[in-house]
């Protein structure tokens, strides 16, 4: 049976979307009352749910306590039942500590940390269904969720994986296409200032490829960014409407 | 479960109102909170449902797989329960610190659900000694405001009513080996009789007196608490005594005869409500969280 | 919009898994009809005015096959009278999960402009997407796409017109219950073959209909004469448990009961398993993937040693006549029993279009007819033509459609003609068809990436590279050559030492990668020499001018090989310079006008000088080579002095090998060595390199049977060993032992292959006794060079990697294309060489020549021709006086049986050494000897 064709001829993908076309973004902030900031968000089939506690007092080993700034500690994990093929351990194997280090990364760029010395802040994203992009997900469902608990931000990030097929950039890839032998690249954008936060890539890829992809990736995160400012003050009208009655 | 800290003062406001079946939020001793119930929330799952109870949050997901039956019984499938105290519900939960609270509750699960007077597990055979059908439950808890136990057995309960399974036929080919074929058609498959599903109720005795579904602050103020799984008629089929503190007879007897009533008349409106939703059929709004 | 897909899949560990995708749906899919003012698409492929002339649809219309019409009528649908049709999405993949070949030919029909084939994706548009109903069945939901699509096609192009006889949309489907949903939801519905049959200005087409399995009524005995064979999962159940094996079948093609299946094992060794008996043969056709199961081991046999050819008619469906033949299989020796199986089923057909001639059925009114394919390995195939009459003497093409197990021989239709048989251009396009030879002239498309002639070198370039002029370089060539693509120079240092250099044309420079030029030539991979004819692999432009280093004054760009110092008896390899130089070429002689100028004493200018110190170099690394093991063997090459005018050939020669030949050889091997070395050491992953495993030790066995036939022992366990018994055997009073010795020797070795360096580890070439080996020195003929080229560029600085050269997989599957192309252009070319020394035979007559015995078979001797450098097939019965042994020698008059047009053969018979009832007499030397058939 031949493979999957990750493009046609007409220039259509498998799900049926252009080679430049992101995903169906939908999100809601505020899910969770309990929590000090929260926020749901769904991009295709790949669905993730961020939460952030402080900033607070720093808990677990005082030593780790920064006299000038925050700490943030963030935590990603993976529902047991998010993939096709059930995972045993949600979080604490390599790829979970990973992607929670390149959370940690990108998040001290973009957080303003020198408003909250001595203080933690804890950024938990679950992964509740997994198709493709996961990272990108998990951060712009962080983003979201900082912004509900109220936390300064230099910028929002956004973020999207870039797949490189038969000399054209995918932009914003399934799962299907991840595990099609693509090579893929994370990006995470602060689109105002156009500043990258984090860049990741394991795959051979020719130099030539790499500007055009970069390209490419930048435009979906410009892209993801409009969709997130729309849910961020649509959350807002609302929250103000009912404070007010 | 995530700890609240309540003065003196509070306990005893607490503790009259009971008295005199009146809860902090206006509700009588065997009210349950507002709950939400919404099935096939995960599509890549095989079942899957969401409970919201009051501001406890439970997601269940159910994956079939084909495994090997276990030797002492080789013709019945088996369910495996794994609870995740994510750390979404409190950071106390981060890392390893939900392992505990997790293993509890999926060791309790086990022994509630996994019987042959809950489900027909022979059903879930494929084969005798060869193949059968494994369900994992895998339960996440997203937000915790007590009464976790409950929560998750009417979501349990949701989600295996509504799993569909996968119709399979063994076809021998001529070694003897067997071959398993899956059927062509998605819309195949096979359903799961809920009907002797127990529910579990946790009762906590606060005072003299004991409530059903409990806040967490009226957790702080109880001494000990009872768990049950009652099936629709009424009958009993595990129970557990859980906390610091000590019961007496009598009140264990009541409490036992409060929770069959109250078990007992939650599964008619549960079923109901599912068989409503099921009917939906592909009209109906996928909400999720997006509410 | 936004929809998803279910459905659950089983994983390799046997487990199940649920697999949700999603699937959007979009508003811009245009319907791509040129009539249509809604849509807004840059450019509409479906033409305004799709007229096809047929009495079934008298209006504009557009067609829309269904996938079974696709799959088995891909034939009529390439013929340039059906255009403008709709590809569905659905149609489209399900053609790519069923077969890849089908997929490639319509997506090649897709591209050309001139078709007018649209492809729409149906799928993905709201309004002709569904969702699969509870209970229904794939095959039913794809049909119910392919009827909404239709719907929605001729309601949206029915929008755009004013008048009511406008274009309207044709379903084609041969399925009777598509069909009638189709008429109820008031489509217009035709079978593809009543449609075809309405075409009244092409008649032509309904013979290029493939045979569908409707026609039942056609077969009258309904015997059932071979074994069904097995469903493809009791094959893949079968084969993981180890009672079937999986191979290729190879028909033999001296025997047409007999066949071999080569299973391939684990690494390198295949088995081969026997296959004897049309019942055990089932249907097999050669190069198809098939399972066999083996026999027990007490009905094993051995190969036969008969040759037998299939002389059945077209209506013997029966078996009786096979059977007997069999029977003459039987005997069979005890000694020799391999390993014998049957097979039980078809994993993969890979049939082709076959060229041959049709076999006119004795039946007047009959049009059901066999044809016989040139290649002897491909049964007969039977085809129903209305005109076997114009066919007659023509060659054709014609494909398979099927075998059904009740009938005799295969079912196929015509597919064209290709001119009377017998004529030279005919004969040569069967011969290019049947090797896979692409020979079409070259496309715009490519020759737009020739340089603008006149061309010269720029400014730029000659600052970019060194500037050589002032050597003296002159190249050495067969005569009439015209794409020279290596010169040399030697010239002498001050301080004694001898400066030599190999200069290879710089094709890279001009054919740049990935357009269109350069694919083409990867394509080709090789030029082909036929006879009389060259098949470039790059236009002529390049190949005869501008790049070839002809000595016509105008400078040439190359690439330096290597620059070598000699101080005595040793050599030194200079380390390549950063910059490919250009250079002036002197000279280009021929290899006799070399020799001559080395011979003559009186000569003593630069060239003849620099001449005279290549040889003696030559030689030296000649002997050095010698040392380390290297082979030198021999074969029988013959040239043909062909007549300018009729182009016939008048005369037939070996061609002699002079010194000169072997100075060129020893600096181009030296060449390659040196740049192999040096791609592999930048490139350890992705090198171009070429291989020659060392041959297994069955298959010297022939060498060995004859040598011992003589009592001389060869020696064959290595390169060496084999090289110097070679030398030392001799014969008294048998001068052309040797010769012989060496021409069988060169039957025992493996083929020399391309591969990439990445991806195999065995680099030995030993042939050569060299550790590494490449094809650096002739670029213009052949693409491995020129990826080589391309590799030693980026090597020393002078030029840039692109993505697809760093690629080991591509790499390496450029290699299989080049060793595949390689393969082919060899046996085009040896069966170029069969034709003309045929053409030769016939204006000649009879001819009575000395030959040796190669080969004994049962029923006839294998005999060489020194003179001619032929061998034949002379019959022999068993007689008991006298048994032939292996180079014996025989007298036998040569001539040509042309009473099979397709396989016109050269007879010998036999005159000495005389046997009664065998040989014949020794006829009387008349040059105009009219053309007899011989006794036998």
């Amino acid at each position: 049976m031949a493979g999957l064709e990750l493009l046609s001829d007409q220039g259509y993908r498998i799900d049926g979307r252009k080679a430049t076309e992101l995903r169906k973004v939908q999100a809601r902030m505020g899910v969770f009352a309990q929590a000090d900031g929260s926020a749901y968000l769904e991009q295709g089939n790949t669905k993730a749910l961020a939460v952030v506690y402080g900033p607070h007092e720093m808990r677990g080993s005082r030593s780790r306590t920064r006299h000038d700034r925050a700490v943030i500690n963030c935590q990603y994990s993976m529902a047991t039942f998010s993939t096709a093929e059930r995972k045993r351990r949600p979080h604490g194997d390599r790829k979970s500590t990973e992607m929670s280090l390149h959370l940690k990364q990108t998040f001290e760029a973009a957080i303003m940390t020198q408003l909250y010395p001595r203080s933690q802040i804890d950024i938990y994203v679950k992964i509740l269904q997994s198709d493709g992009g996961n990272y990108s997900v998990c951060v712009n469902a962080a983003t979201l969720a900082v912004i509900d608990a109220g936390i300064p931000m230099r910028d929002y990030v956004c973020a999207c994986t870039v797949g490189f097929v038969d000399e054209s950039p995918l932009a914003d890839l399934c799962y299907a296409e991840e595990s099609g032998g693509v090579s893929s690249l994370a990006l995470a954008l602060l689109p105002r200032s156009g500043q990258i936060a984090l860049l990741q890539m394991d795959a051979r890829l020719h130099q030539d490829n790499l500007d055009s992809m970069i390209e490419a990736a930048m435009t979906a995160c410009k892209g993801v960014s409009k969709v997130l400012d729309e849910v961020v003050r649509q959350h807002l009208q609302e929250v103000s409407v009912l404070s007010r009655e | 479960m995530a700890t609240v800290q309540v003065s003196e003062a509070e306990k005893v406001y607490i503790l009259h109102g009971i008295r005199d079946d009146l809860r902090v939020d206006g509700r009588g001793c065997e009210d349950y909170r507002h709950m939400e119930i919404e099935t096939d929330v995960v599509s890549n799952t095989d079942g899957s449902s969401k409970v919201t109870l009051g501001h406890t949050v439970v997601l269940v997901g159910i994956k079939t797989e084909i495994g090997k039956p276990r030797p002492m019984v080789p013709d019945e499938g088996y369910l495996d329960f794994f609870v995740d105290c994510s750390a979404n519900a409190t950071p106390e939960f981060e890392g390893r610190g939900g392992e505990e609270l997790g293993t509890e509750l999926s060791n309790t699960l086990y022994r509630a659900f996994n019987n042959k007077h809950s489900l027909d597990l022979k059903s879930l055979c494929i084969s005798p000694g060869e193949h059968c059908w494994v369900l994992y439950v895998d339960v996440l808890l997203l937000q915790c405001d007590g009464n976790l136990y409950d929560a998750i057995s009417i979501a349990i309960k949701a989600a295996l009513f509504n799993t569909k399974i996968p119709r399979v036929h063994i076809s021998a080919d001529d070694e003897g080996g067997r071959e398993i074929e899956l059927s062509d058609d998605p819309y195949d498959c096979v359903r799961l009789n809920v009907e002797n599903v127990p529910c579990i109720v946790t009762l906590c005795k606060v005072g003299h007196r004991h409530v059903v579904d409990a806040t967490l602050q009226e957790k702080a103020c109880s001494v000990a608490s009872l768990i049950m799984s009652v099936t629709h008629r009424g009958t009993v089929t595990c129970t557990r005594k859980v906390g610091g503190g000590s019961l007496d007879p009598e009140s264990i007897f009541e409490m036992t005869e409060a929770g069959k009533r109250v078990g007992k008349a939650l599964h008619a409106p549960l079923m109901k409500l599912l068989q409503q939703e099921e009917s939906l059929g592909r009209k109906k709004q996928k909400v999720g969280f997006l509410s | 919009m936004l929809k998803s897909k279910t459905f659950v899949k089983k994983t390799r560990s046997g487990g199940v898994v649920k697999i949700v995708r999603e699937h959007y749906l979009r508003d811009d899919i245009w319907c791509g009809s040129e009539n249509c003012t809604e849509c807004k698409q840059e450019s509409a492929v479906l033409q305004r005015d799709a007229c096809i002339e047929s009495n079934l649809c008298s209006y504009p219309h557009y067609l829309i096959p269904d996938t079974n019409v696709l799959l088995q009528q891909i034939d009529v649908l390439e013929d340039p009278v059906i255009r403008n049709v709709i590809i569905l999405q659905t149609v489209l993949q399900e053609v790519r999960h069923r077969s890849a070949p089908v997929y490639k030919r319509v997506k090649d029909m897709i591209h050309e402009k001139e078709k007018h084939f649209y492809t729409f994706t149906n799928e993905h548009h709201r309004e002709t997407f569904i969702e699969r109903e509870p209970g229904e069945s794939a095959n039913d939901c794809n049909d119910r796409a392919i009827r909404v699509a239709a719907k929605w096609y001729s309601q949206h192009l029915m929008k755009s017109q004013s008048d009511g006889d406008g274009l309207r949309v044709v379903l084609l489907t041969n399925d009777q219950g598509n069909k009638q949903k189709a008429e109820e939801s008031s489509l217009l519905v035709y079978k593809c073959e009543e449609y075809i049959k309405s075409l009244i200005a092409n008649p032509e087409l309904v013979d290029r209909l493939a045979l569908s399995n409707d026609d039942k009524n056609e077969i009258s005995s309904s015997k059932v004469l071979f074994p069904e064979h097995l469903p493809l999962s009791k094959i893949q159940a079968g084969i993981k448990s180890g009672c079937f094996l999986q191979g290729t079948f190879r028909a033999s093609r001296d025997n047409y009961l007999e066949a071999t299946v080569f299973v391939q094992g684990e690494g390198e060794d295949s088995t081969e398993v026997l296959i004897q008996g049309l019942q055990n043969l089932n249907r097999a056709v050669n190069q198809d993937v098939v399972a066999v199961q083996l026999l027990p081991q007490s009905q094993w046999v051995a190969p036969s040693s008969v040759v037998l050819q299939d002389e059945g008619t077209a209506k013997d469906d029966s078996a009786e006549e096979e059977e007997e033949e069999e029977e003459k299989l039987k005997i069979s020796a005890e000694v020799a029993r391999k390993p014998t199986g049957k097979v039980v089923g078809i994993i993969k057909r890979n049939w082709r279009p076959f060229c041959g001639m049709l076999n006119v059925s004795q039946i007047k009114e009959s049009t059901r007819h066999l044809f016989t394919p040139a290649d002897r390995r491909i049964p007969r195939i039977r085809i129903e033509t209305r005109q076997a009459s114009a066919l007659v003497g023509q060659r054709i093409m014609v494909a398979i459609d099927g075998w059904p197990k009740y009938s005799r021989y295969p079912n196929g239709h015509f597919v064209r003609s290709l001119g009377s048989a017998g004529d030279k251009d005919t004969e040569q396009e069967v011969l290019l068809l049947e090797h896979d030879v692409p020979h079409q002239p070259f496309s715009q498309a490519v020759l737009s990436f020739l340089p603008k002639m006149p061309w010269s070198i720029t400014p730029e370039d000659m600052a970019k590279r060194e500037d050589l002029r002032r050597l003296t370089v002159c190249s050495v060539d067969p005569p009439g050559c015209t794409d020279i693509d290596d010169a040399l120079h030697c010239r002498q240092l001050d301080n004694g030492n001898l400066e030599v250099g190999v200069h290879i044309a710089d094709v890279s420079h001009f054919i740049r990668p990935g357009n269109a030029l350069d694919k083409e030539a990867a394509n080709r991979g090789t030029t082909v020499y036929l006879c009389g004819k060259r098949i470039d692999m790059v236009p002529e432009l390049l190949s005869s001018n501008l790049c070839s280093l002809r000595s016509d004054y105008i400078l040439k760009l190359y690439f330096r090989g290597s620059w070598l110092l000699f101080h005595g008896f040793n050599f030194l390899l200079l380390p390549f310079f950063p910059s490919p130089p250009y250079v002036l070429v002197q000279a280009s002689l021929t290899y006799a006008e070399a020799q001559m100028r080395i011979d003559d004493a009186t000569k003593n200018d630069d060239i003849t000088e620099s001449l005279r110190g290549l040889n003696k170099l030559a030689k030296i690394l000649k002997r050095q080579r010698i040392k380390k093991g290297a082979l030198t063997l021999s074969s029988l090459e013959v040239r043909f002095h062909v007549d300018s005018e009729t182009h016939d050939p008048i005369d037939l020669q070996t061609k002699e090998l002079m010194e000169t030949n072997s100075m060129v050889e020893e600096f181009m091997l030296l060449a390659n060595i040196s740049v192999a070395q040096k791609i592999y050491d930048e490139f350890p992953d992705c090198a171009m390199l070429r291989k020659h495993p060392a041959p297994p030790p069955s298959n010297y066995e022939i060498l060995h049977k004859a040598s011992k036939s003589k009592n001389v022992a060869i020696h064959t366990d290595s390169a060496k060993a084999l090289a110097d018994s070679l030398d030392m055997a001799k014969v008294d009073c048998f001068p052309y032992f040797n010769t012989l010795l060496r021409i069988l020797a060169t039957r025992c070795m493996m083929q020399a292959v391309y591969f990439c360096s990445g991806m195999d580890s065995d680099f030995h070439h030993y042939g050569l006794a060299s550790p590494i080996y490449t094809h650096f020195t002739s670029p213009i003929r052949r693409y491995a060079d020129i990826i080589v080229h391309r590799l030693l560029a980026v090597a020393i600085g002078a030029d840039t990697t692109y993505p697809d050269l760093m690629d080991k997989h591509k790499q390496s599957a450029l290699s299989n294309n080049l060793n595949y192309r390689h393969k082919m252009s060899q046996y085009a070319q040896r069966a170029s060489v069969a034709f003309h020394t045929q053409l030769f035979f016939k204006s000649k007559g009879i001819l009575n020549e000395e030959g040796f015995v190669l080969f004994v078979r049962k029923n006839a001797i294998i005999v060489l021709i020194p003179k001619f450098g032929l061998e034949g097939t002379g019959p022999t019965l068993k007689v008991e006086q006298h048994t032939f042994s292996i180079f014996d020698k025989v007298k036998v008059t040569i001539s040509l049986d042309d009473s099979n047009i397709q396989h016109q053969k050269i007879r010998m018979a036999l005159t000495h050494p005389v046997i009664l009832g065998v040989s014949v007499p020794t006829p009387d030397v008349e040059p105009q000897a009219k053309k007899s058939k011989l006794d036998r």
